[in-house]
């Protein structure tokens, strides 16, 4: 309040500062326009659209197969989770039964890249409150998670690798053993990190009480995933509507207590530690057979329409699907949780410093491949 | 307070370990053995002569449209040397389109066309990664010498749906 | 005849002091993207000669070979004036700072006064940057320099007085005597974390790197800048970064004074010895960097103004109690520690920071077979 008075005497005049396509913690081309008043933000409009491929558009034209390289391109730090969400949405139409060992390896690689997802998170909100060492210890242990990914994908980052009706093949020999010993590394980073970052003073300084979001707000934005949690909504699809085969694993939901950047930093680095226990039960758990229930190549899906949902690192990611029996779909529209959860940028950045818009924006962990689409 | 001088014991016990480096053009991160690099054709050293037979089904199913076949009559089966009748004429894969999913080695019927681990190609212009027949079988013999590959199904059987 | 012998010294003195402190920079860049390295588990630079020794050199002639932009909007004169003000004032205060007993350009006795008077300038050439930049990143880094640096002025001043009290001179090489049998980092510790923190904060270090923060306003004032000129504003910050540290050193280190050297092998070995001290501190810099987060710029100004500025003074009343009523040492040094136990108690009690307060509850459904049903 006396900071207002402050400025009225002084009729200070704004300053329009256009942060983003090109700026370093926008995390990707966002941009956002920036109606600031010294150092505190008076305005904000955000601009979205800048790595628009038209994705949704492109899934008409191309058969379900090759949908699913498009679906890694959505969301590029979730690959595995964007494709097993589309090869969901297919079998779900298709009444397809998964292999219980596909299925299995599905649940261990998503929950591999959800890991790795929010590891890059811990990474970059290090980087956005001006930490510069926790990015390259997260990165030197997404490096781990990114080499097993290509030695059971194939890939680093686009696997291709969930097909409909399994996964492509069967998970090398020694597989077990290297997730072991990844796991163990994993568990080692990420105490790293909590020690490091997590109860800093200055971090603390930074981001409690910064960006706080109520739960009533988040859900009236159709905030979802860590984001949500954050706010002390115990919503996650894995729990409430368990897909696939997670019903089976014993884990928690991390909620926060008040929503604030703090709150969504912290539930993020909670579920590593629960993504890491599931991995841990699918793999004592992990049954012999099949990978894959056979399908034509040129697969044609009946009439009809679905819709699936899943948990994503990023929250709750939808695809909407009609078939109209040919073999392409005919419109495929994807719900996805980075661009809900930008929607809230606004209120939340308003009457915040500069300094801090940085860090709400890095604490929603958006990915531009996702929002724009 | 406490938790800034946790911080600094953790940077200062990290000083103390090993980097994690690898000085990349000197030294090269071990590929895994499925790693996908940029799809190569096959040569089938006993006949010398590709694998391929151009018939285009990998073509069709390219999520970008970044190659092109073309089939020949193979010279080789009227002499009696080889059991394709047909065979692959000329081949080009743009490699700076190619997103390297890996469905061209899936539909496949011929083992022609293999995922290599050649993955450092840069070039200096823009068409330079544009590749004809002789380069893909460069590297597809690079590639096969390289992991001892085998074809996966019986040749002669796909030989003959191919025909039919 | 004997005017150009003097100019001629002088000259020759000027561009020595140029060169040395040139190679300084050059070396604390290697030592910082070296420990920075091994601090995130990197190797630094490794290829431009042995360990990448070679590096700063291949970057200063990349700078300097580079084409300088110009934005159609800067102001021109301000423009290319900035640099220079920010570069001279820290290359003039090396005048007065000694490296050795005897070892200095010109030993004044209001040595730590001109250093004082002359690094405050330096903030007239990061706000000429920012504001002649049009460039609204640079504006708003200039301002936030200016801000900063303003009011870190006062706890550095205050804790340099503590200091020149205990002295009884403002002249380096005297303080640095007066250490001889203790230095003043065991009377003062107060005064010394005072000094550093806010010394960080003049030379623009983590954690209180805000003006040139990066993933804020992308450099700060010097976003505009390139090539030769962006140099010279780099180059003032290292000799910044070295002089802060040598200050501490001087004067509360007790500078190239080590317990057991005496006599002539002061001078020269007492080099030797204030490097060693100096880099010891700059590593500490380093180490900060590599570990802490950044402010932001209203805690900055709260933390300067409602913690260091009433720590500085208090400094001082104590120091003045202690040289007015002849306490022992010890009583001084066990004060100081006292203050600043409780400072650090307070600012943790104040964070709150027990695990306990700052965690996410973990929430799991009591039966899952419920929840499957739906």
């Amino acid at each position: 309040m006396v900071d207002q008075d402050i400025n009225k005497k002084l009729d200070t005049v704004q300053m329009m500062v256009n942060m983003g396509p090109q700026h370093p913690s926008t995390h990707g081309v966002f941009r956002m326009v920036l109606a600031v008043d010294g150092e505190r933000i008076v305005d904000v409009e955000p601009h979205i659209g800048y790595l628009h491929r038209g994705s949704e558009k492109l899934c008409e034209g191309e058969i379900y197969v090759q949908i699913v390289t498009l679906f890694d391109r959505l969301d590029y730090l979730s690959n595995l989770n964007n494709e097993m969400v589309f090869c969901r949405a297919v079998e779900k139409l298709m009444e397809l039964e998964i292999p219980e060992r596909a299925e299995y390896i599905r649940v261990i690689l998503c929950e591999l890249n959800r890991v790795a997802s929010h590891l890059l998170f811990i990474g970059t909100f290090g980087l956005d409150v001006g930490a510069m060492t926790p990015s390259m210890y997260m990165f030197r242990d997404r490096e781990k998670i990114q080499s097993m990914f290509e030695a059971v994908t194939g890939a680093r980052m686009m696997h291709n690798y969930i097909r409909i009706g399994g996964i492509k093949n069967d998970v090398p020999d020694d597989f077990i053993h290297r997730m072991k010993s990844l796991i163990v590394e994993l568990k080692k980073g990420l105490e790293e990190a909590d020690k490091l970052l997590s109860f800093n003073e200055i971090f603390l300084a930074r981001t409690k009480n910064i960006g706080t979001m109520s739960a009533k707000m988040a859900i009236e934005y159709g905030v979802s995933g860590p984001s949500l949690r954050a706010s002390g909504v115990p919503i996650d699809i894995r729990k409430d509507h368990p897909y696939s085969i997670y019903d089976r694993f014993d884990f928690g939901i991390p909620i926060g207590e008040i929503g604030d950047c703090w709150d969504r930093y912290y539930v993020r680095l909670e579920e590593v530690r629960q993504s890491i226990s599931i991995m841990e039960q699918a793999l004592y758990q992990l049954p012999d057979g099949d990978t894959i229930t056979p399908t034509r190549f040129l697969l044609r899906p009946p009439k009809g329409e679905v819709y699936v949902r899943g948990e994503n690192p990023r929250g709750e990611i939808g695809v909407y699907m009609i078939s109209d029996g040919t073999d392409k779909p005919y419109r495929v529209k994807v719900r996805p949780p980075s661009f809900c959860n930008l929607m809230t940028i606004k209120d939340l950045l308003i009457d915040t410093y500069v300094a801090d818009a940085v860090v709400i924006l890095g604490s929603l962990d958006i990915v531009l491949g996702e929002v724009d689409r | 307070m406490l938790g800034n001088l946790k911080g600094l014991l953790v940077t200062l016990s990290s000083m103390l370990r090993k980097p994690v480096t690898y000085q990349y053009p000197k030294e090269h991160k071990p590929i895994e053995n499925r790693y996908m690099g940029f799809p190569v054709l096959m040569w089938d050293s006993q006949i010398s002569e590709p694998y391929c037979t151009g018939c285009m089904v990998c073509v069709r199913y390219c999520p970008t449209q970044c190659m092109t076949a073309v089939m020949k009559d193979n010279p080789l089966h009227a002499e009696g040397v080889s059991k394709r009748r047909k065979i692959v004429d000329s081949f080009e894969i743009n490699f700076g389109r190619c997103i390297v999913c890996g469905i061209c080695v899936d539909v496949c019927n011929f083992d022609a066309i293999e995922m290599s681990h050649e993955h450092e190609l840069s070039k200096y212009a823009r068409n330079d990664n544009r590749s004809d027949l002789t380069r893909l079988l460069e590297m597809g013999r690079k590639y096969q010498e390289e992991t001892d590959w085998k074809p996966k199904t019986n040749a002669k059987e796909s030989e003959e749906e191919a025909s039919s | 005849m004997s005017l150009i012998i003097d100019v001629g010294m002088r000259v020759s003195l000027i561009l020595g002091l140029l060169t040395g402190l040139s190679v300084v920079v050059l070396s604390l860049v290697w030592v910082e993207r070296k420990f920075l390295g091994r601090i995130q588990m990197r190797m630094g630079p490794m290829v431009v000669g042995p360990y990448g020794l070679l590096q700063p050199v291949a970057d200063a002639i990349k700078l300097v070979a580079k084409e300088d932009l110009l934005s159609p909007w800067v102001d021109r004169i301000v423009y290319w004036i900035a640099p220079l003000a920010v570069f001279i004032p820290s290359f003039m205060i090396w005048v007065t700072i000694p490296i050795s007993r005897d070892i200095v350009i010109r030993n004044m006795d209001m040595g730590l006064f001109y250093i004082i008077a002359f690094s405050v300038l330096s903030i007239v050439g990061l706000v000429a940057a920012g504001w002649a930049s049009s460039n609204k990143y640079a504006v708003l880094g200039g301002f936030r320099a200016a801000a900063q640096l303003i009011s870190y002025e006062i706890p550095l001043i205050m804790a340099v007085l503590g200091v020149a009290m205990l002295a009884q001179s403002l002249n380096l090489q005297e303080i640095v005597n007066q250490q001889d049998t203790y230095v003043y980092a065991l009377v003062q510790p107060l005064g010394l974390l005072i000094f550093f923190i806010a010394g960080l904060a003049e030379i623009g270090r983590t954690p209180f790197d805000i003006h040139p923060a990066e993933s804020e306003v992308v450099g700060g004032p010097f976003v505009e800048y390139s090539g030769a000129h962006w140099s010279i504003f780099f180059l003032a910050e290292y000799i910044n970064t070295f002089a802060v540290a040598a200050l501490t050193v001087l004067m509360f280190l007790g500078g190239w004074l080590l317990p057991g050297l005496s006599g002539g092998a002061i001078t020269t070995v007492g080099v030797l010895v204030f490097f060693a001290k100096t880099y010891l501190v700059i590593l500490i810099i380093f180490w900060f960097r590599g570990t802490f987060p950044r402010l932001r710029i209203d805690q900055l100004m709260s933390f300067g103004w409602k913690m260091l500025v009433p720590l500085s003074f208090l400094n001082i009343i104590l120091t003045g109690c202690y040289m007015f009523y002849g306490w022992p040492a010890w009583l001084m040094s066990i004060i100081s520690v006292t203050i600043l136990a409780s400072v650090f108690w307070l600012v943790s009690k104040r964070m709150n920071n027990t695990k306990k307060e700052y965690t996410v509850h973990i929430y799991k459904p009591e039966s899952l077979e419920v929840k499957n049903a739906g």
